[in-house]
């Protein structure tokens, strides 16, 4: 087939196609930094979405578990090998994405003749002491985007079904005053820029931004079957134990604003 | 960072850390020599020593390193802490002792992050024991010797301090009251068999005071009859490390606390 480069081209992009249709009703994902860290949050079912990889590392994805799975391992292990043999002060999130992920990622989309991974992943790094703190998002044909370099650095990270989605939670958060949140701050924005995803993942062709109402909306009627998940990467925790799950009572501030009778 | 060999659908025994490194082509353990291995001098480190208190579980170490008749280090640290709840303390050639503790910690965090759930104490108990066994055709040769003893907490149980110590085959026998290991651990025994018999109080029953008062001078003993044992230096301030495992976890006593106990003696 490669050597016909029309059907390659093809090939490719059905698989793409494919592959993108698979992912396409998947939960949004947020990141954020708040003045202690950086807070991961989305809404599902009990099935858990956000990871911890390494010492400073977490990961949140969205897709197929079991691919899901396969990812979250070789992450595990390769930051934790590199950190055995070296340091863990060795083990940096860029060079775990853009060395092992992207190039891994990227092959497996290519070989037509094996399954793609359906998944697609977004990792935080928690910054040393006065560095911020880094997003990189990976797609499944190993394309990736990280949150910016220098003071330019954005303070957050989105994942979700669709490109369009992930667009306008981007700009959504942009808008925002993102300096140093409090954490039930930083809940509240994460909330929303899950119901902007939401509200853009679900396949209609919306010309309008949303409104307050309607991303309120799309939360409460989310919460009426699901619940929030949420996790942070704390500075200052225990060594080896910034990755902490929020229990329900610490995310109960915001459910509970979105847990109306109406 | 290589991902080559990363499939873990190969992993047989799922979280296991150790075998994660041998897929990855990492080996710890260097290769054993086909002789002549006794005949170097290699270096040692003694004494350390555990028992149980109200709190929980103390477990202290003095500072010297040695080999043969030399003193190596006067600052050595012996006792390691492995997790938020779990320390080893090393009696026995620390070029061994160290990776052992490398290794196991690694593997405990390995094991939380892939599986999503703490290792049980009987699973991190065990997990030593196979380091040490894997180690038994150096220790044959009279390398690498490592005794070590464990210390966790674990809230299952009333008291819910847990101790064991090992032999160098890597038998872990689990302990009432108090353990010690290395050069100087006839004397510390002596020493905490006396006080847990006929003492004012079990140690159990002791606060974590008068606990690390009688850790203090229990090295201090062995330190007198025992030259591979470092004691309480205070003219440089070398102190034994010494450290409690609780409930809330493992705290270090600190050097200031350290030195206002041992110069107040026993309150």
């Amino acid at each position: 087939m490669t050597d016909e480069p029309y059907r390659y081209v093809e090939a490719m992009a059905n698989r793409r196609e494919y592959v993108e249709n698979q992912l396409a009703t998947g939960s949004p994902i947020v990141a954020l930094s708040y003045d202690g860290g950086v807070l991961f949050l989305t809404v599902g079912p009990e099935r858990q979405k956000v990871f911890e990889i390494y010492d400073r590392i977490a990961l949140g994805a969205l897709g197929h578990p079991g691919d899901i799975e396969r990812l979250r391992m070789i992450a595990i292990e390769v930051a934790s090998t590199e950190g055995f043999t070296r340091s863990p002060a060795d083990v940096s999130l860029r060079r775990l994405t853009s060395y092992s992920f992207s190039p891994m990622l990227k092959n497996a989309f290519e070989q037509v003749y094996g399954p793609p991974l359906l998944a697609r992943l977004l990792f935080a790094e928690l910054g040393w002491k006065h560095e911020p703190d880094l997003f990189v998002r990976l797609d499944f044909d190993g394309s990736l985007q990280t949150s910016g370099v220098g003071v330019a650095r954005e303070p957050f990270g989105v994942l979700a079904g669709t490109r369009r989605a992930m667009n306008e939670m981007h700009d959504f958060l942009k808008t925002k005053d993102l300096s140093e949140p409090k954490l039930s701050a930083a809940l509240e924005l994460a909330a929303q820029a899950w119901g902007v995803g939401t509200y853009y993942s679900r396949g209609e062709d919306h010309r309008e931004k949303p409104t307050d109402e309607s991303i309120s909306g799309v939360l409460k009627d989310a919460l009426k079957r699901n619940v929030f998940e949420a996790a942070v990467l704390e500075c200052g925790a225990p060594e080896h134990h910034a990755y902490r799950p929020l229990d329900s009572s610490e995310v109960e501030a915001v459910t509970a604003r979105y847990r109306g009778s109406d | 960072m290589n991902l080559a060999g990363c499939e873990p659908e190969r992993a047989q025994i799922a979280g296991d850390f150790v075998e994660a490194l041998s897929r990855n082509g990492v080996t710890f353990q260097p290769t054993l020599p086909s002789s002549g291995a006794s005949e170097f001098v290699q270096t040692q480190a003694t004494t350390i020593l555990a028992f149980k208190y109200e709190d929980g579980v103390l477990i202290a170490g003095d500072r010297r390193a040695t080999a043969g008749n030399i003193v190596v280090y006067e600052r050595a640290d012996k006792v390691l802490e492995i997790d938020r709840h779990s320390v080893m303390a090393i009696a026995g050639v620390p070029a061994t002792a160290w990776e052992m503790a490398r290794v196991l910690e690694h593997s405990f965090h390995f094991y939380r992050r892939t599986q999503m759930q703490e290792m049980s104490v009987d699973g991190k108990v065990r997990a030593l024991s196979k380091l040490l066994r894997d180690n038994f055709g150096f220790a044959m040769q009279g390398i690498g010797v490592v005794v070590p003893l464990f210390a966790t907490f674990d809230d299952k149980f009333e008291h819910g301090g847990r101790l064991y110590f090992y032999d160098v085959m890597g038998a872990q026998f689990e302990v009432a009251d108090f353990a010690a290991s290395g050069s100087g651990s006839p004397a510390v025994k002596a020493i905490l068999h006396y006080e847990s018999q006929w003492g004012k109080k079990p140690l159990a029953g002791r606060s974590e005071k008068e606990a690390v008062s009688l850790a203090l001078r229990a090295l201090e003993t062995a330190a007198e009859s025992d030259t591979a044992t470092g004691g309480v230096d205070r003219r440089s301030h070398v102190y034994p490390v010494i450290k409690t495992i609780t409930k809330a976890g493992v705290e270090t006593v600190s050097e200031k606390t350290l030195a206002s106990i041992y110069e107040k003696g026993m309150p």
